[in-house]
């Protein structure tokens, strides 16, 4: 057999098991429901409950930060993290977690936010000061 | 009904808006030009015109960038890029980085490098001038209709960066003749990317993004004028200089993760990381296979390949890092700009042309058809090409899944431990490419003898083999099988490179090149790999905090450490002290004291500050930047993760004047008291020493029956600190009247208001509130023999430049 031949063969089984492997590592995005039937790690989607308090005091606990999270499907979750208070949490827009339900609390082992971004963005600040004497 | 808008100053950005439809139309007329001069070789009006029409684009090029540094540094609000990018705050280092903090920045940087470059080209290039310019400037053109702005069809076409304020925002102050007056300031920069990495790092990733076209160029060129194989010797030292430049661009970037921003590391497999270095590793293959072609005729259309996807790569980058398809998994990406379909017209284009050549010259191509020797050092160069490919295939598809999810509508995260996935794979990929290129060395061209080949090879693995088992046992990665490996293979490419060094000494200086970029990498991937797998959180928190029911049990220690100042906390081999901060321009620096003592002895052996800062923005809370003590053979790497918030400065400064003297204490306690009694107060203890019937009072004379009596106290302070007091009592023409003692440092005030006889003296205690005591939350990280790493970059980077001066001299000629 020729060496293209062999090679050929080999990376067509390296590239399956890069797609098997991609495919064993690869998780769903999932609802606080769904995290409740699985012991494994997901991602969930959804905002932050601005209504309610974020609780996070360092006096105490630098390292216990804990909100409510609204889920996709609309259901409330009380989630932990086992780290300090992201930076910016509370102007998140969206929040995607990384974690497991333990009981009834979601514990995050990673949280990545979206902030309002800097294009569609709110508001022109104004000073009140200048305005008055126009 | 139209406003007059007072203050404007709309001269800069209608010169710039100018100079961006300048650019496209003479991109556009330089590429068509070009075109035809390929085709009509024997006319050389068409390249005058197309030279000019250059030239022209250049001068365009250079005045966008003007006009919009003139808009940004004189902070002109009015347009929405200074006011979205820059604040009157900034200093002016940073102006320079606010300029290609937005996408359309971003784009003109890319612009300006593609027109330096292309000058090169024109002065250089000869008879490939026509062929390959048509190429870059058809890129140039796609790049300045990024810029336009300008409404096709009811479609917005590229996204200009002279956009008024007004024009891009609906907001009711703009129906205001005098708008302007209002706005106060810029949005700013982000403070992520107020640090001097973001000054030069741009600029370096950019030039290297930008460099890719002229490879490319030179091989369409070289399919479309049927030049199969002049084409190769020119593009060789072009994508030298591409690699190396793109490289030490992605590296820069990555010691900005490490010096600023807080990911707590150097590489994080970040899609935006990956995106830039995925074309970095298809350019890297082809630079080592088309030495391998020009050495021995194989492998042919792997060069051509390899050289042309680089670029379609290079563009699949700027997709998925600007069309914000990576949201949900990135965490610095651009967001949409409304460019998607744009973005995509721009992948699909470039690679239409090149499956376009391709296939269209399939048949003309000069592929041998001979097997290689497997004693060849063609034969294992390709496969080590071949490795790097599929490792590009892996970091491709799993970066990717978001573009997947897109376009078929799935709904598949990524792997929830990102960087454990592709450290997986592309350890072993990295093990195979540094055995390969340690092997290689002792290969030659076109047919090797094995006996010598395996005499040589013998040598190198004995020694690589001990100074393996050193490097594992001091630096302490024996703890996983793949790491040792890893390990082996890097210290076997560097033995085995080495040894081609020192045979350069010898006067084979040609090979020192390839020798000294090998041994470059070689060393940053042993960094890497051991910061990587050994650095250590040291400020685990083990005391301070309130174990959570269920919680702590649960999940690891706290990587955050509470910090009270001046309260010394161990951490590690350290016993650290907040001491205070200091505030200056937005920024607030937390020192922190670092103190090493001897177990034994107890004597300092070290004692050092670290600074970390923390910019409390108004926009986006707490950003930490970190600071780092540097060891030969470590670093140690502090960020303040959460610090109370900075007090307002205005809510103190308020007069009360006529308020109650005593406004501002708490509510006094009064007791009873005989002398040798002891009082506790919030912060210590007060004790009654004595009392004084002959005192005196200054500036006011005693008449005959008045009577004054002082008690004598003293202040003990929970520090140490002893204060004497002595309030009054004094009873005139039978009113009594006191005189207070106050002690500012203890926040105290001591009133004596009366004498019950047989029981004591009254002493009323009045206090301030405590003020909240200061305290930051910190995290330390140690990083070991990370040195490594950095080194490795500057070897590596030397080792390209070599390679560039090597085959720069072949190109003209001087050697063969």
């Amino acid at each position: 057999m020729k060496k293209g031949s062999i090679l050929g063969i080999i990376i067509i089984a390296v590239a399956i098991a890069m797609i098997v492997s991609i495919y064993t590592d690869s998780s769903t995005y999932a609802s606080f429901n769904d995290a409740q039937k699985t012991e494994s790690e997901i991602h969930v989607v959804g905002e932050l409950n601005k209504a309610k308090e974020l609780h996070y005091k360092p006096i105490e606990n630098a390292n216990y930060f804990a909100f409510y999270m609204i889920d996709n499907d609309g259901t409330e979750c009380r989630v932990v993290f086992n780290g300090s208070k992201p930076q910016d949490f509370e102007r998140s827009e969206q929040i995607v977690l990384t974690g497991k339900m333990v009981g009834e609390e979601f514990h995050a082992s990673k949280i990545l936010m979206k902030c309002p971004s800097k294009y569609n963005q709110d508001e022109v600040e104004v000073t009140e000061s200048v305005a008055s004497n126009v | 009904m139209d406003i007059q808008f007072q203050g404007e100053s709309l001269f800069p950005g209608q010169l710039g808006q100018f100079f961006i439809i300048l650019s496209f139309g003479t991109a556009l007329l330089s590429c068509i030009s070009y075109f035809f001069a390929s085709k009509h070789k024997d006319d050389r009006s068409w390249q005058k015109i197309a030279r000019i029409a250059f030239f022209s684009n250049v001068v365009a090029v250079i005045g966008i960038g003007c006009c919009l540094f003139y808009i940004i540094y004189n902070h002109l609000f009015e347009y929405h890029y200074a006011w979205a990018h820059s604040s009157r705050t900034l200093p002016v280092y940073y102006i320079i980085s606010s300029f290609w903090e937005g996408q359309e920045g971003s784009f003109w940087l890319w612009m300006f490098w593609q027109a330096v470059l292309a000058v090169v080209v024109v002065a250089r290039s000869k008879s490939w001038e026509s062929p390959v310019m048509t190429i870059i400037m058809l890129c140039q053109a796609v790049l300045a209709s990024m810029l336009l702005g300008i409404e096709v069809f009811g479609e917005r076409v590229g996204s200009s960066p002279f956009i008024l304020l007004r024009d891009e925002m609906n907001a009711p102050i703009f129906s205001n003749p005098n708008y302007l007056s209002m706005i106060a300031d810029g949005q700013g920069l982000n403070p992520l990317l107020q640090n001097y990495w973001m000054v030069i790092h741009p600029p370096t990733l950019f030039l290297g993004f930008a460099s890719m076209i002229v490879p490319f160029a030179y091989g369409i060129a070289g399919l479309w004028q049927r030049q199969y194989k002049d084409w190769l010797k020119p593009a060789l030292p072009w994508s030298l200089f591409a690699v190396m430049v793109l490289g030490a661009g992605i590296i820069m970037g990555s010691f900005w993760a490490y010096e600023a921003l807080n990911f707590g590391g150097f590489w994080a497999w970040d899609p935006v990381e990956n995106a830039s270095i995925i074309p970095w590793f298809t350019l890297i293959a082809a630079v080592h296979v088309i030495v391998a072609y020009k050495n021995s005729g194989h492998s042919y259309f792997t060069a051509t390949f390899l050289v042309l996807i680089s670029f379609v790569l290079v563009i699949y980058a700027s997709f998925l890092t600007r069309s914000g398809v990576l949201g949900e998994t990135s965490v610095h990406s651009f967001t949409d700009l409304g460019m998607y379909w744009q973005l995509v017209a721009f992948n699909l284009l470039f690679l239409v042309i090149m499956i376009y050549f391709l296939i269209s010259r399939w048949k003309e191509l000069p592929i041998t058809k001979k097997d290689e020797e497997t004693y060849s050092r063609e034969f294992w160069l390709f496969i080590g090409a071949l490795i790097l490919v599929v490792a590009c295939v892996q970091i491709i598809a799993t970066t990717s899944i978001p573009v997947f999810n897109a376009m078929f509508g799935t709904k598949i995260a990524p792997p929830v431990d990102a960087i454990a996935h592709y450290n997986k794979w592309q350890a072993a990929f990295a093990i195979l490419v540094l055995i390969l290129s340690a092997i290689g060395q002792f290969l030659k061209y076109k047919k090797t003898t094995p006996k010598v080949f395996y005499a040589n090879l013998l040598v190198s693995v004995i020694v690589a083999v001990v100074v393996t088992a050193i490097l594992v046992y001091v630096t302490k990665v024996f703890t996983n099988f793949i790491y040792i490996l890893l390990s082996f293979s890097a210290v076997f490419a560097l033995v085995a490179n080495a040894r081609v060094l020192g045979d350069a000494f010898k006067g084979k200086w040609k090979l020192a090149g390839s020798s000294v970029a090998h041994i470059g990498f070689a060393l940053l991937l042993i960094g890497a790999l051991v910061a990587a797998a050994t650095n250590k959180v040291v400020s685990l928190n083990s005391s301070g905090s309130i174990p959570i029911a269920g919680f702590e049990e649960a999940e690891k220690p706290g990587e955050n450490l509470f910090l009270y100042i001046d309260e010394p906390m161990e951490m590690d081999d350290y016993t650290i002290t907040y001491v205070g901060d200091s505030t200056s321009g937005p920024n607030t620096y937390y020192k922190v004291n670092y103190e090493k003592r001897d177990g034994k002895t107890g004597a300092v052996q070290e004692r050092f500050q670290l600074t970390p800062n923390a910019q409390q923005n108004p926009k986006m809370g707490l950003i930490g930047t970190p600071s780092t003590r540097h060891y030969l053979t470590k670093d140690i790497y502090t960020i303040i993760t959460s610090a109370p918030k900075l007090d307002d400065p205005d809510e103190h400064d308020h007069n009360h004047e006529g308020h109650d003297p005593n406004e501002g204490y708490e509510e006094p306690s009064t007791q009873l008291v005989n002398i040798g009694d002891t009082l506790r107060y919030k912060n210590g203890f007060i004790v009654v020493k004595s009392i004084d019937r002959n005192a005196a009072l200054q500036n006011m004379p005693l008449a005959g029956d008045d009577l004054l009596f002082a008690l004598q106290l003293e202040v003990h302070a929970a520090n140490g600190e002893i204060y004497e007091a002595d309030p009054k009592y004094l009873i005139k023409n039978g009113n009594s009247f006191d005189f207070a003692r106050d002690i500012e440092e203890q926040g105290l005030r001591l009133r004596f208001t009366k004498i019950v006889p047989n029981e004591g003296m009254e002493l009323m205690v009045y206090q301030k509130p405590l003020p909240e005591k200061k305290w930051v939350v910190m995290k330390a990280i140690e990083f070991p023999y990370i040195n490594f790493f950095w080194c490795g970059t500057i070897i590596m980077t030397i080792g390209f430049l070599l390679a560039i001066l090597r085959r720069n001299k072949e190109l003209k000629g001087k050697i063969v």
